[in-house]
């Protein structure tokens, strides 16, 4: 905090521009391999993959690999110059080469995905020959499209020849870790808030399983809100286009932005001036030398309007004291034709009248005093036009000028969440899709949902989340009624560590529940899914796979119609959840 | 080390066919050295894309070791041009199947038109043509409906709540001093802010 010109406190604060160091190759730690090889939980999310071990040692129960899910390759280079996450220090110069294997919250490319497994692997210190002997357990989007888990399980099985793999939804991950630790009942039942970078969602667990049926996604998150953020600035600011970026506003909304309790309320506090002057953020940028006009600008038009006043100044005054000299000569020689008169010499007098063109001794008389009159004018005018300045230009301060006050943008950024209006979108906001989504539930299922209200994902992290939510739900529930909201003890990383303890507490075998063996993909299909606690629900509609390249291989996943009846049998014989995936059963 | 003979024989041609290559299928070669590039080892592995012309050069003999010496050339190329290092970033990872191909950008049928993967809205064409039924969750039925509440109004300058909107620009604002700042601006700015809110309209 510093002192402003006024003498009131003020926050100026700089930007951190985190550069971001490579990854160690680690060396693959024994007890991953002996007795049996140990699960690789990847939690693979759109802005951020976290990768590591699922298992009991002590030091190896964080994900070892932390990196942003982008691959950068520029465009003359080979395929193996492709740099990935933290292999890139500084995102802002390659960010138009900047490429992700997602789309919104699925993944869709699978070259890209297969560049980061390649990644997580060679860093985890697998070496394994033709195949990664170990159990993968990776996230997948809520309701995930089957042709997409269809190439996430061909990619699995068929590139890595991994033995199991195992589905799972992030946020539900993140729901069971939380409930483990405060060793709650099971089975759970409460409804999950998970806000990512692309979407947020709405996900009721009953009974310890993911009602599908009745989630909802908003289209709104932590993307949406960064470049919502950049884009307000830069319409303020457009002399600093460049400086505003995507990583610089990312910083923004983690370390300066805060959720309103009652965003009215709080806007009526921002219009106050000495709030204002004290809540305001003001971002230093690194001094560029940059005067004001690169283009035209305000300063720049006053600056050239002074010079032109005063080259124009310059002029006249120089035209005036010529004038003064014309007038001057004129005087002084009408005033020697007048002293002629005066001593006499009148023929002198009258010719030199004819040479002025005048007619008599008295015009000549009005003449010099009219001339007379001008001089002394103009002589006055010359005096006060040295004595006085051109108007003195405005104060610049080239400080503030590199500043970028970040004001109301702090809380109407983290506000698109809860008004999608904001930025356009007319979905409902995520209070008013919790409230719709309760809506279709019994009253006393609503009471169990709302009795575990679970907040998680990275876009949850924002100041006052918390309280927002709460008041947002006792305004939408009736008078006196119950309910409890919890903020997950690691809104990001909380995904990881729910996917860990699920590994470790069901290890993979050949029938597991929530595993998918090599047999299970070659007979069902790769988009066939076994549901646990933490996955989503599975619905057998066989999906036609492309044709693979080469005819020679034995493609055991071909598209068939025929084995459909006896999916849904297998199905609905495994699963034993109580919902309303009976209907599948009467066809 | 009878791998190590070959190079010298063979370093002309992938000079020129390392900087020429492109092709993203593999012929049917690869498949039949397979089993023995599976013994071969990882040297052959992972350049599975390249492997197309410079297989078909070298003779039958020398094919199963043919991998394996491009796959060391390469190296030799590029740690001739950069440092050692470069070496151990150009080989392949030794887990992978080599010869794997995603089935996803194209097949045999798509040929050479289909090489780009399908985004989202492709993908979720497709999902729709599926039999699914009434109470099924899919990625697009769970889209949030559109909201039910009227939008509240904001300042397009300050996010305070606005009570006016100024006719010529279409900009909300909230005081006097707004709405003078928003008579001053350049239209680019104007219309990002009506962007930003997609108000900007589309008729001429």
């Amino acid at each position: 905090k510093f002192k402003n010109a006024s003498g009131q406190v003020c926050q100026i604060f700089s930007f951190k521009d985190i550069k971001a160091t490579p990854d160690p190759l680690y060396e693959l730690p024994g007890q991953c391999l002996t007795p049996s090889p140990a699960p690789i939980v990847i939690d693979n999310g759109s802005f951020q993959t976290r990768a590591g071990w699922a298992t009991s040692a002590a030091e190896l129960h964080t994900p070892r690999l932390l990196f942003r899910s982008v691959a950068a390759r520029s465009r003359g280079a080979a395929r193996s110059e492709t740099q990935i996450g933290n292999d890139i220090p500084n995102l802002e110069p390659l960010r138009w080469l900047l490429k992700s294997q997602f789309d919104r919250n699925v993944v869709v490319n699978f070259e890209i995905q297969e560049l980061m497994f390649d990644y997580v692997f060679t860093h985890l210190g697998v070496t394994s020959e033709g195949c990664v002997d170990h159990s993968i357990v990776v996230t997948e989007a809520p309701c995930n499209p089957l042709h997409c888990r269809q190439m996430m399980s061909e990619l699995l099985f068929e590139c890595y020849r991994v033995p199991h793999v195992s589905y799972g939804v992030d946020g539900l991950y993140s729901f069971y870790h939380n409930n483990n630790q405060r060793n709650l009942q099971l089975p759970q039942t409460g409804i999950v808030l998970s806000s990512g970078y692309h979407c947020s969602h709405i996900l009721p667990v009953i009974n310890g399983r993911f009602d599908a049926v009745n989630c909802k996604r908003v289209n709104v998150a932590g993307s949406q809100a960064a470049t919502y953020l950049q884009r307000l600035l830069q319409l303020k600011y457009p002399g600093h286009l460049a400086a505003i970026t995507l990583s610089r506003m990312e910083e923004l909304l983690h370390d300066h932005s805060y959720s309103a309790v009652d965003y009215h309320g709080e806007l009526e506090k921002w219009r106050c001036p000495e709030f204002y002057e004290r809540e305001v953020h003001r971002m230093q940028l690194p001094f560029s030398g940059k005067v004001p006009g690169g283009c035209v600008s305000v300063e720049e038009r006053q600056e050239r309007r002074t010079q032109q006043l005063r080259r124009l100044q310059e002029i006249n005054s120089r035209r005036r004291e010529e004038k003064l000299q014309q007038d001057q000569e004129r005087l002084d020689r009408l005033m020697a034709v007048q002293e002629l008169l005066e001593d006499g010499l009148l023929d002198q007098f009258h010719k030199s009248l004819v040479e002025l063109n005048m007619d008599s001794a008295e015009e000549l008389q009005s003449y010099i005093n009219k001339l007379q009159i001008a001089v002394d004018q103009s002589r006055q005018k010359l005096l006060q036009s040295d004595g006085g300045e051109g108007k003195a230009e405005p104060a610049f301060n080239m400080a503030e000028y590199h500043q970028l006050f970040v004001g109301t943008e702090r809380l109407r950024c983290p506000e698109i969440l809860f008004q999608p209006s904001l930025i356009g979108e007319d979905q409902m906001g995520l209070m008013e899709t919790l409230q719709y989504v309760l809506a279709r539930y019994t009253p006393e299922q609503q009471e169990a949902l709302v009795s575990n209200v679970f907040l998680t994902g990275g876009n949850m992290q924002y100041p006052g989340m918390k309280e927002r939510v709460e008041r947002e739900l006792l305004a939408m529930r009736p008078f006196q009624s119950h309910f409890k909201v919890t903020m997950a003890t690691q809104p990001a990383l909380d995904a990881w560590f729910g996917a860990r303890d699920w590994a470790l507490e069901h290890p993979a075998a050949g029938e597991a529940e929530g595993w998918i063996s090599r047999q299970d993909y070659e007979e069902k299909g790769g988009e066939y899914l076994s549901e646990h606690c933490s996955s989503n629900a599975f619905v057998p509609l066989k999906v036609a796979k492309p044709a693979p390249a080469r005819p020679a291989e034995p493609s055991a996943t071909s598209q068939t119609s025929a084995g459909a009846p006896a999916d849904i049998a297998m199905v609905t014989s495994a699963s034993a959840y109580v919902s309303t995936n009976a209907t599948m059963v009467t066809t | 080390m009878a791998s190590q003979l070959p190079i010298t024989v063979k370093s002309p041609p992938p000079a020129a066919s390392v900087a020429a290559f492109r092709p993203k299928k593999r012929p049917g070669s690869p498949a039949a050295s397979g089993g023995q590039q599976a013994a071969g080892g990882s040297t052959g592995s992972g350049i599975k894309k390249r492997k197309g012309p410079l297989v078909a050069t070298p003779s039958t003999q020398i094919q199963a070791t043919a991998n394996e010496t491009t796959a060391e050339v390469k190296a030799v190329g590029s740690a001739d041009g950069g440092p050692v290092s470069s070496e151990s970033t150009a080989k392949p990872p030794p887990f992978k199947d080599h010869t794997f191909m995603h089935s996803g950008i194209g097949g045999a049928a798509a040929g050479k038109k289909n090489r780009t993967w399908k985004n989202l809205k492709q993908i979720l064409a497709l999902e729709r043509t599926l039999p699914w039924k009434q109470n099924d969750a899919n990625y697009y039925n769970i889209d949030s409906p559109p909201s039910l509440k009227p939008a509240k109004k904001y300042s397009d300058i300050s996010g305070l709540p606005a009570n006016y909107t100024d006719p010529q620009t279409k900009l909300r604002f909230a005081s006097s001093e707004e709405f003078s700042y928003i008579r001053l601006l350049p239209t680019d700015v104007v219309t990002g802010y009506l962007t930003l809110r997609k108000a900007t309209c589309v008729v001429p």
